[in-house]
């Protein structure tokens, strides 16, 4: 991203701050950006920025069943957010998760895409549609599914399941994992695997020509080709983990092991519940900028230089 | 900065948009406790009415076809916790609550802390059917006020001991009348290789009912502040108890409500459960294998000969705040819960137990029940609706004080603490909660 | 400063011939034999990984053919009776119907959604990858800053939002917040930019083209494999979303059908056989999901690119 910023910034003129820069093509690009842009600053910039509006407020009473108003607090929610134990305790959770789950799953993606995009593989169509289908299946069912499969007495893989406590404190953890990595791994393949067809064949010409092999031609043709679309797929793996909640809502009502602020996004949940729309706001912030301080800082760290984002 | 005056621009705009939406959440000030009038509205009126019930379309066809001046629409969504209840909040807020909503006693009190229910006792009809309810019902309802009720009390769950009278029988295990002999048999059965019974980690109303039972009071509201006492002497009596049982491996601790479960009492694993009589189908649907195996006795008790019951779930029809048709809709909601023709089409489409005198009565609960040998079970859940105590009170943030419990018990049985740190625990959390709501609370 | 600029690409009817020569026999080109031993290797990854994918499949087929006391008592991944059409059967015929309501309503919502969510996405994702201009950058992260929030935060001020204009339990509560995806942006930005040539525009303009002609007529063509992914994607996820309907639906006859299965497994207590509805449903809930995929898979061809530069 900051690449193409670089450039950007060098065409415009740097010292005369008033001079109306001409955008080329203004009109279309306006025709083009709006739709999207008034779409999403009506159902995402106004209800976050409502949001934040209300993470700022108190609410007042009087008595015990008494009538309630919204009072301008500050940052006491944030206060009360600093101070909960179980909510840090969750994001440390979640970021574990993160770092073991995301490069795990991604790196079978792109191994896959890889498998895939080469002659190795036959019957592509077929492994396409049965890597999709996890993704495909709603998260109720797929949870209900793996409950079923963990389950100690009721798996068909029983004699596993007894010996090994899926379900208890020390690994249910990673069996979320495990079913979090079956539902994206095929929907992250088939992103590296667009970027991979959206590459023209002539550019394995030369590296055919010069006899590469598959591995070779995967390792250092395909992979940095395809880099800006693995970048976007970690980013946004990297989101949705901090925001796991559907899969362990779902395993909650199955295992002793998962409570009811498990994580993050659950602790929201619960919080906006009560309801304590001020506080679960405040909750929301924080992890927000938690996510963008994360992922912000992965591109950053990702960024070479004369990288197209 | 390069472009100040667009980025001025574009702050202002949303800056005023999200006051504009913050002005349309009408934060429910002034007068919350003046009832509106009950008066009737001419003309035809049609009336929301949002619930989870199935099969409530049904019934309220019985009404509509007899009522063309009052005709009702029923909106069906997921039950109140998994949903429908955030929804009634957001809805109140934004000002298009439904006329009528199905609220579970539990709740009640959350939902009169936000201001959310319409006083009905304007409604004179409303006032007169109090005779008709079963008292511990109307009480759960009128949330500690003389005057004022909430809801029309529509169902109850009021609990009795579900057993496997062949296993008992064949083994010469005697059906336990009090908590001690249930821990005696409990030793018993577990020799035999069963286990007595499951300990739910996540049905805290079920655990709350074992405290009704024993005379327990969880919270207390003076009117001026509310008082939390998770940890009272009834209570931990209660928590001491299956404390016990849990750790001297009495009791299996799997997940309740789960195929694991239902494979529990379908197998002969587990020979009884302790529930409401809506109990009655769970068993009937989960382990259909185990039909005619079953009975019903009464709860156990903590001294002999006592006769204290306790309650799990049941909900009310409740009206909220700004309802313009508070005569139409309670005269619906009395029709509904009251009349035979209602509760006896409510009991065949979701297995619901009137809440009021003359519904316990009803020809369809006289009947002797197949999968229970024949037993007329439905007498003993009629003795037990009388001996439930008529006081017990809930806390306005129930769902936080269940699921800040529920981890405690979930902590418990995986070996770290005990039931009664887990009451504990949530005892502070809860007052926490309240506090973070700015609602009065000692301690 | 893409790849295609350092290698020169064949022009015209040559290329075109040599494209379509290549499709036709799925040709990927001249180059050593494939060992039979990274075959062997290959495949096997793949399959382990598929058995992998569809054994819970395979599971929900199986569940969905039994009856409700049959589920719990035997093997999960084999048949007993197969009852798969009668509970089918059973199933459509509860509540008057009602599961074939839900399907329609989720092929609207997908399937509108689906599209035009691709069609704003595709040509937002295009303007920030092809042109260059004031503020791309800080818009392309203020969309990102749209998705770093949790949703379960939007769900209040969305609701007061369509109620202010009255349209909560209405089809548009469903189907506007689910046109905007900041994801799709992403991906169309990503493959705007590798897919379509700056000399392609450039070619175009001297022809005369406008830019909104150049889009929809060549950038699209080009985009088309992405654009696919992004409609996938899109569909899927409004079908499968219930957060949406949850907050905005009350209605029962304009519930998409995941969130209805939901709605039914919370009464699983009260009616029992809901259990074997909400299995039964799934599975034929995934099949337009399939369907869908089968149908779209052909767009996913390579090498689009070369030989539209005339």
């Amino acid at each position: 991203m900051t690449a193409t910023s670089a450039t950007a910034r060098a065409e415009a003129p740097a010292r005369p701050p008033r001079r109306r820069i001409r955008t080329p093509h203004k009109r279309a690009i306006i025709a083009l950006v709006a739709p999207f842009l008034v779409l999403f600053a009506l159902f995402y910039a106004l209800p976050v920025a409502y949001a934040v509006w209300e993470s700022l407020l108190v609410v007042q009473r009087d008595g015990t069943f008494g009538p309630a108003t919204e009072v301008f607090g500050g940052l006491q929610q944030y206060a009360l957010v600093f101070q909960d134990q179980a909510f840090w305790g969750s994001v440390g959770r979640v970021l574990l998760f993160g770092v073991v789950q995301v490069p795990v799953m991604l790196g079978l993606a792109l191994v896959f895409a890889l498998l895939l995009d080469s002659p190795l593989v036959k019957g592509k169509r077929f492994f396409r549609l049965a890597y999709f289908v996890p993704y495909a299946v709603p998260g109720v069912i797929a949870a209900i599914m793996w409950g079923f499969l963990f389950s100690p007495n009721l798996s068909p893989f029983a004699a596993l399941t007894k010996a090994v406590p899926f379900l208890g404190a020390d690994l249910v953890l990673w069996s979320i994992a495990n079913v979090v990595t079956w539902v994206y791994v095929g929907y992250n393949m088939l992103i590296i695997y667009s970027a991979l067809l959206a590459v023209p064949q002539e550019i394995y010409e030369a590296a055919r020509l010069d006899g590469a092999g598959q591995f070779r031609m995967a390792w250092s043709i395909k992979i940095p080709i395809v880099r800006p679309a693995i970048l976007m797929t970690a980013v946004f793996s990297i989101i949705g983990t901090l925001q796991l909640l559907a899969e362990p809502q779902v395993f909650a009502s199955f295992s002793s092991a998962v409570t009811s602020t498990y994580t993050p996004n659950m602790t929201i949940y619960a919080t906006s519940s009560l309801p304590n729309y001020n506080l679960a706001a405040a909750f929301s912030v924080v992890l927000a900028l938690a996510t963008f301080i994360l992922s912000f800082t992965f591109l950053k760290v990702t960024q070479r230089k004369g990288q197209d984002a | 900065m390069r472009y100040p005056k667009r980025i001025a621009a574009i702050a202002a705009l949303a800056v005023s948009a999200t006051v504009a939406l913050a002005g349309c959440s009408s934060s429910s000030s002034g007068s919350g406790d003046t009832a509106a009038a009950c008066a009737p509205t001419k003309g035809k009126v049609t009336l929301d009415f949002t619930t989870w019930v199935p099969g409530m379309a049904d019934v309220v066809k019985l009404w509509n076809d007899k009522n063309p001046d009052i005709q009702v629409k029923v909106q069906e969504g997921p039950n109140g916790n998994n949903g429908t209840y955030k929804n009634f909040f957001n809805e109140v807020k934004a000002g298009n609550a439904p006329d009528l909503g199905q609220v579970e006693y539990d709740a009640l009190p959350n939902f009169r802390v936000q201001n959310a229910l319409a006083d009905l006792s304007a409604c004179s009809a409303v006032v007169k059917a109090k005779s008709d309810f079963v008292d511990w019902t109307w009480n759960q309802v009128s949330l500690g006020s003389d005057k004022s009720v909430y809801g029309i009390p529509q169902d109850s769950g009021p609990m009795a001991l579900f057993y496997r009278k062949d296993l008992f029988e064949k083994n010469g295990i005697a059906v336990p009348k009090t908590w001690d002999e249930y821990k005696e048999a409990a030793k018993k059965i577990r020799a035999l290789g069963g286990y007595i019974t499951n300990f739910s980690q996540t049905d805290i109303n079920q655990f709350a009912g074992f405290v009704w039972q024993a005379g327990g009071q969880w919270f207390a509201n003076d009117g001026k502040d509310w008082t939390v006492d998770l940890t009272s002497s009834e209570s931990t009596k209660v928590a001491d108890y299956w404390n016990g049982l849990i750790k001297d491996g009495l009791v299996s601790t799997v997940p309740a409500w789960t195929d694991e479960w239902n494979n529990a009492y379908n197998s002969g694993q587990a020979w009884t459960w302790n529930s409401a009589v809506w109990g009655a189908n769970s068993i009937s649907s989960g382990a259909p294998d185990t039909a005619g195996d079953w009975a019903v006795a009464p709860s156990p008790q903590w001294s002999a000969g006592d006769d204290a019951a306790g309650n799990w779930g049941g909900s009310s029809v409740v009206s909220f705040t700004g309802s313009k048709h508070l005569y139409e809709a309670t005269k619906f909601a009395l029709w509904l819960n009251t009349s035979d023709e209602a509760l006896t089409a409510l009991n065949k489409a979701a297995n619901l137990y009137p809440a009021t005198k003359k519904g316990l009565k009803l020809p369809a609960l006289q009947q002797g029940v197949d999968f229970y040998g024949g037993q007329k079970i439905y007498d003993v859940f009629a003795q037990a609706s009388s001996q439930v105590k008529p006081d017990f009170t809930w806390g306005p943030t129930m769902t936080q004080t269940y699921a800040d419990v529920s981890d405690g018990f979930k902590g418990a049985v995986s070996g770290s603490g005990t039931l009664t740190d887990a009451l504990k625990s949530a005892q502070e959390s809860t007052i926490k909660a309240l506090k973070a709501q700015s609602i009065p609370v000692k301690g | 400063m893409t790849a295609e600029t350092l290698i020169p690409v064949p022009t015209g009817q040559r290329a075109e011939r040599e494209e379509r020569r290549r499709s036709r026999r799925g040709y990927r080109g001249t180059g050593p034999k494939q060992s039979p031993v990274s075959r062997a290797v290959a495949m096997t990854v793949m399959v382990v990984f598929t058995l992998y994918t569809l054994i819970p499949l395979w599971w929900l087929v199986v569940a969905s053919s039994k009856s409700r006391g049959q589920l719990l008592t035997t093997n999960g991944l084999w048949f007993a009776d197969f009852n798969l059409f009668k509970n089918i059967g059973d199933m459509l015929a509860y509540g008057d119907g009602i599961f074939g309501r839900w399907m329609l309503n989720s092929i609207l919502y997908a399937g509108v959604g689906g599209f035009l969510a691709t069609l704003l996405a595709g040509m937002c994702g295009y303007a920030l990858a092809k042109y260059r201009f004031r503020g791309r950058e800080t818009l392309f992260n203020v969309v990102l800053g749209g998705v770093l929030v949790p949703a379960t935060a939007l769900a209040l001020p969305l609701f007061l939002l369509f109620s202010k204009v009255q349209l909560t339990d209405t089809i548009w509560a469903v189907l506007l917040p689910s046109i905007v995806s900041p994801f799709g942006v992403y991906l169309s930005r990503i493959f705007a930019a590798a897919s379509v040539p700056d000399e392609l525009m450039e070619a175009a303009r001297l022809d005369g083209s406008g830019e909104l002609r150049t889009f929809f007529t060549i950038a699209v063509r080009l985009m088309t494999p992405a654009l696919v992914t992004v409609f996938l994607f899109q569909f899927v996820a409004i079908w499968n979303n219930f957060f949406l309907p949850l907050i905005m639906l009350r209605s029962t006859e304009l519930f998409p059908v995941t969130f209805g299965l939901y709605t039914w497994n919370t009464q699983i207590n009260q009616v029992p056989e809901l259990r074997t509805f909400v299995l039964s449903g799934a599975f034929l809930s995934i099949i337009p999901l399939v369907v869908t995929f089968l149908l779209l898979q052909r767009y996913w061809r390579n090498g689009l690119g070369s030989g539209s530069l005339k």
